[in-house]
C-alpha cells in the first residue's frame, strides 16, 4: 500500500501516507531524544551517567519492579485461568473488570489505595508494590490468558496418564507452555513498575524512588537538566534491554499443538468451588480500591456529605489557589480532544503503513517506539527541545497534547492495524473493476472500517491523555494543571478538604476513562468482528 | 484368570448427557482388543472414561480386579495415546519418553536407560536428544508409543493413533505397535473406525453398530428412560 508496493489499485497518494507520521515522529520523538543525548554529551551529563546516586536509585527501582512483577504474576496467573478458560454467567463482565485497573490513571490508583488502606498502612515499598501489581494485573491476565485459552488440555491428560499429579502436570507441562506469555507479560510489568511515577510519588518513600521520579526531582528541584538527561538515557537503555530480553524469551517458547478450544464448563466439586472463589476474589480485588475512593469522596468529617463535590468549582478547593478542580477538568478535556485528533491521524496513517512493505514499514516500527520511552523522558525531551528557543512551543498549549499523542500513537496502531489487516483487500479490486477510481475504491474498501476504528482509537487516545501524569508533570503550565497534576498537588497539601476534593476529582476521572474505554471496546471490537466476517 | 481391565455396567457421557450405557467387557492380560465403530458412537468417550479423564456416570472400571472408578488418573496405571502424538514440546525425545518414569521416582539415569532401550526397539536410536518438533509424523507417534509404554501401564488405550498418518505409514506402524505391545506384554484397547486396521492388530474385535438416529450410542445397551 505504501511506497507503491502495496495492493494494486491503491490510490497514489496513499503511497506517501507514511510521510506524515514519519515527520511527526522525527520532530517530536527522535529530535527530543537527540536533544536529550546532546545534553548528556555537551554538559556535565557524562558524570551523571556514572553518578552513584543514579545507579543506587536504579537498583532500588529494579528491586521494587521485580517484587511488583512477582506479585502481579502470582495474582494475575490464576486470574488469567478463570477469566479466559471457563464458561460461566458474567464471564465477559469479569474479563472487562480485570482490564479496569490498567486503564485507570496511576494517580487515581495511588489515591484509591490510600482510600482503601487508610493511614494505618505506612507509605513505602509494600504499598507501592501492591499498587503496581494491581495496575498490571490486566497485563498478566490478558497476555497469559490469551495463550492459556488456546492451550490443549490433552497435554495435561497425557501427563496424568503417565503418573503426574494435577500439580505436577501443571508445573511440568502447563507452565512451560505458558513460558513465553509469562516472560512477555513479566517484561512489560517490570518496565511499567520500573518507570512508574504517579504511584511512587503518592505512595512511596525514600526507598521506593524510580529513575522517573529522579528525573522529575533533578529538573524541578535541583534544576540539573544535564543530570536529568543522563538519568533518562540510563533508563532508556535499561528499559530497552528488558523489553528485548522479554521478546527473546517469548520467541524461544516451544511451539505446541494449538487448536480452537471451547470454553470449559466450571468443573464440579472442589475444583468448581475454587474457580468460583477465584472469580469472586478477582472482582473484589478490582472493585475494592475504586469503591473506597468513591466512599471517601462522599465522607466529610465522619459523615455522609457532598461537600467535596460542591467544592469542585471553587478556586479555594484544597487551598491550591491554582485554579479550580473543574478548571483542571476543562483543561484535561481540551488536551484529550487535541490528543485524540493528533494521535488518531498520526497513528491511523502509521497503521496503514503497517500493511505495506519497505520504508513505510520502518515508520510503523518507529510509531511503536514510544512504548519503550517513559513518559517523563518524553516530557523532559519535549521540554528541552521545544520549551525554549529556537523553537518555543510553550505558548501554543500544544506541548502536552503532543507528548500525550506520542504515548497514545502505539495504542492507536494496535487498534487500527488489526482491523485493516482483517479487511479483505480484494474489495479494492472489486470496486475498481466496477469502475471506481483509486481513491473512491479505497474509500469503498476500507472507509466503513476506518470510520469506526478511528473513532475507537480517538477515544482510546483521549483516555490516555486524561490519565497521563508523567509527561504532563513536566509540560503542564503552573496555572493550568491537568486533572492528574491537580490531584497530586491537592494531595501534597494537608487537610481533609484537599484529600476529599482530590477523591471526587479522581472519581470523575475514573468515570470518564471507563466511558471512553467502553466506547473503544464496543466500536473497536465490532469493527474487527465485522471485518473478519466479511473478509 | 483375573482380567487386566474390566468395565462393569458402565454408563458414559458428558455431564447429564448419556452417550452409552450398560457397557461391560473384559480385557485379559497381554490381550489386544479393538473397538471399531463410526464417529460419534462414543468410542473416544469410553477410553477417556476408562483412563479417568472424564468421570463415569455410573458403573465400575476394574484394573486387575480392583475398582479404580474413583481413583485419580495418575494412580490408575492406564496409559493413553491420542490421535496426535501430543509430545511435550519443551522436552526432547528422551525426556518425553522418560517423563512417566521420573514421575514414578526413577532416577534420571535409570529412566534415560529405559527410554534408550525403547527408542532403540522402535527404530529411533540416534534421536535421543532430538527436539520433538524435528520429528516426522510417524517418528513422533513412535515416541508417543515409547512414552506411553515406558512406565509399564497395566493397560494401554489407543485412541485412533494412526488416523492422521498416510496409508503406507499407517500400515507399517500398525505392525510395529502391535509388535511393541506384545514385546512389552501390555494389554491394550485400540479404538479405530478402520476394520482392516483393527483386524491386523487385535486378538479380538468389538464392533459398535451405527448409533440409532436418536437416543444413545449403540456401544452399550440403550440407556434406561430418564
Amino acid at each position: 500500500m505504501g511506497g507503491g508496493d502495496g495492493p494494486l489499485n491503491a490510490p497514489r497518494w496513499l503511497g506517501w501516507a507514511w510521510a506524515i507520521p514519519a515527520a511527526f515522529l522525527a520532530a517530536f520523538l527522535v529530535y527530543p531524544v537527540i536533544v536529550l543525548g546532546a545534553r548528556v554529551g555537551l554538559g556535565d551529563g557524562w558524570s551523571g551517567l556514572t553518578a552513584a546516586s543514579t545507579w543506587q536509585v536504579a537498583g532500588l527501582a529494579a528491586v521494587q519492579a521485580l517484587a511488583s512483577t512477582i506479585l502481579a504474576l502470582v495474582v494475575g496467573i490464576p486470574m488469567a485461568n478463570v477469566v479466559s478458560r471457563y464458561r460461566y454467567r458474567g464471564r465477559a463482565l469479569a474479563q472487562a473488570m480485570v482490564t479496569v485497573p490498567f486503564v485507570l490513571p496511576t494517580v487515581v490508583v495511588a489515591l484509591a489505595f490510600r482510600s482503601l488502606l487508610g493511614s494505618g498502612v505506612p507509605q513505602g515499598f509494600a504499598l507501592v508494590v501492591v499498587a503496581h501489581a494491581y495496575v498490571n494485573l490486566a497485563v498478566v491476565a490478558r497476555i497469559v490468558g490469551a495463550q492459556w485459552a488456546q492451550h490443549d488440555d490433552r497435554y495435561e491428560n497425557v501427563a496424568r496418564t503417565l503418573g503426574a499429579t494435577r500439580w505436577q502436570a501443571f508445573v511440568t507441562v502447563t507452565l512451560p507452555g505458558l513460558r513465553g506469555a509469562i516472560a512477555s507479560s513479566a517484561a512489560v510489568v517490570f518496565v511499567f513498575s520500573f518507570t512508574s511515577l504517579g504511584i511512587v510519588l503518592l505512595l512511596g518513600d525514600s526507598t521506593t524512588r524510580t529513575l522517573e521520579s529522579q528525573i522529575l526531582r533533578q529538573t524541578s528541584v535541583l534544576l540539573d537538566f544535564p543530570g536529568a538527561a543522563a538519568t533518562a538515557v540510563i533508563q532508556l537503555v535499561l528499559v530497552t534491554g528488558v523489553l528485548l530480553a522479554g521478546a527473546m524469551a517469548g520467541r524461544r517458547s516451544p511451539r505446541r499443538t494449538m487448536r480452537p478450544v471451547a470454553l470449559r464448563p466450571v468443573p464440579a466439586g472442589l475444583s468448581g468451588i475454587v474457580v468460583r472463589v477465584a472469580v469472586a476474589t478477582t472482582v473484589i480485588i478490582v472493585i475494592a480500591p475504586v469503591a473506597a475512593l468513591l466512599l471517601d469522596s462522599l465522607r466529610a468529617g465522619g459523615a455522609w456529605s457532598t461537600a467535596w463535590w460542591s467544592a469542585m468549582g471553587s478556586v479555594d478547593a484544597g487551598t491550591t489557589r491554582i485554579g479550580s478542580p473543574l478548571g483542571a477538568l476543562g483543561m484535561s478535556l481540551g488536551y484529550a480532544l487535541v490528543t485524540a485528533v493528533i494521535a488518531s491521524i498520526v497513528g491511523g496513517l502509521a497503521a496503514v503503513a503497517v500493511l505495506s512493505r519497505g520504508r513505510a514499514r520502518v515508520v510503523a516500527l518507529l510509531a511503536i517506539a514510544p512504548l519503550g520511552v517513559s513518559a517523563a523522558t518524553l516530557g523532559l525531551g519535549t521540554l528541552l527541545a521545544f520549551g525554549r528557543g529556537p523553537i518555543d512551543l510553550r505558548g501554543t498549549g500544544l506541548l502536552v497534547p503532543i507528548a500525550h499523542a506520542l504515548v497514545a500513537v502505539p495504542l492507536v496502531v494496535a487498534v487500527v492495524a488489526p482491523a485493516l489487516r482483517a479487511t479483505d483487500s480484494r474489495r479494492l479490486a472489486v470496486a475498481a473493476s466496477l469502475g471506481a477510481r483509486p481513491t473512491r475504491a479505497f474509500v469503498t474498501a476500507y472507509g466503513s472500517v476506518l470510520r469506526v476504528v478511528m473513532l475507537a482509537s480517538a477515544a482510546l487516545a483521549g483516555a490516555v491523555s486524561l490519565g497521563e501524569f508523567g509527561a504532563a508533570s513536566f509540560l503542564a503550565r503552573a496555572g493550568n494543571p491537568t486533572v492528574p497534576v491537580q490531584i497530586v498537588r491537592l494531595l501534597s497539601r494537608p487537610g481533609e478538604e484537599s484529600y476529599g476534593v482530590a477523591a471526587a476529582l479522581a472519581v470523575v476521572l475514573v468515570a470518564l476513562t471507563l466511558a471512553l474505554v467502553l466506547l473503544v471496546d464496543r466500536f473497536g471490537m465490532s469493527a474487527l468482528q465485522r471485518s473478519a466476517r466479511t473478509a | 484368570m483375573t482380567p487386566r481391565l474390566a468395565a462393569d455396567d458402565l454408563v458414559i457421557g458428558h455431564g447429564s448427557t448419556v452417550i452409552a450405557a450398560g457397557i461391560s467387557f473384559e480385557v485379559m492380560p497381554r490381550e489386544i482388543v479393538a473397538v471399531v465403530g463410526p464417529s460419534g458412537s462414543g468410542k473416544s468417550t469410553l477410553l477417556a472414561t476408562l483412563a479417568g479423564v472424564i468421570p463415569a456416570l455410573s458403573g465400575r472400571v476394574l484394573v486387575d480386579g480392583a475398582d479404580v472408578t474413583q481413583v485419580p488418573i495418575h494412580h490408575r496405571g492406564i496409559g493413553m495415546i491420542f490421535q496426535e502424538p501430543l509430545l511435550f514440546p519443551h522436552l526432547d525425545v528422551t525426556d518425553n519418553v522418560a517423563y512417566g518414569l521420573r514421575r514414578q521416582g526413577m532416577s534420571r539415569a535409570e529412566a534415560n536407560e529405559r527410554a534408550a532401550t525403547l527408542l532403540q526397539w522402535l527404530g529411533l536410536a540416534g534421536y535421543e536428544r532430538t527436539s520433538v518438533d524435528q520429528l516426522s509424523g510417524g517418528q513422533a507417534q513412535r515416541v508417543a508409543l515409547a512414552r506411553a509404554l515406558a512406565p509399564r501401564p497395566a493397560v494401554l488405550l489407543l485412541d485412533e493413533p494412526f488416523s492422521a498418518l498416510d496409508a503406507d505409514l499407517r500400515r507399517r506402524l500398525v505392525i510395529e505397535v502391535s509388535e511393541a505391545l506384545r514385546h512389552e506384554g501390555t494389554a491394550a484397547i485400540h479404538v479405530t473406525h478402520d476394520l482392516a486396521e483393527a483386524a491386523a492388530m487385535a486378538d479380538r474385535v468389538i464392533t459398535v453398530p451405527e448409533a440409532p438416529e436418536s437416543g444413545p450410542s449403540a456401544l452399550g445397551r440403550p440407556a434406561p428412560p430418564a
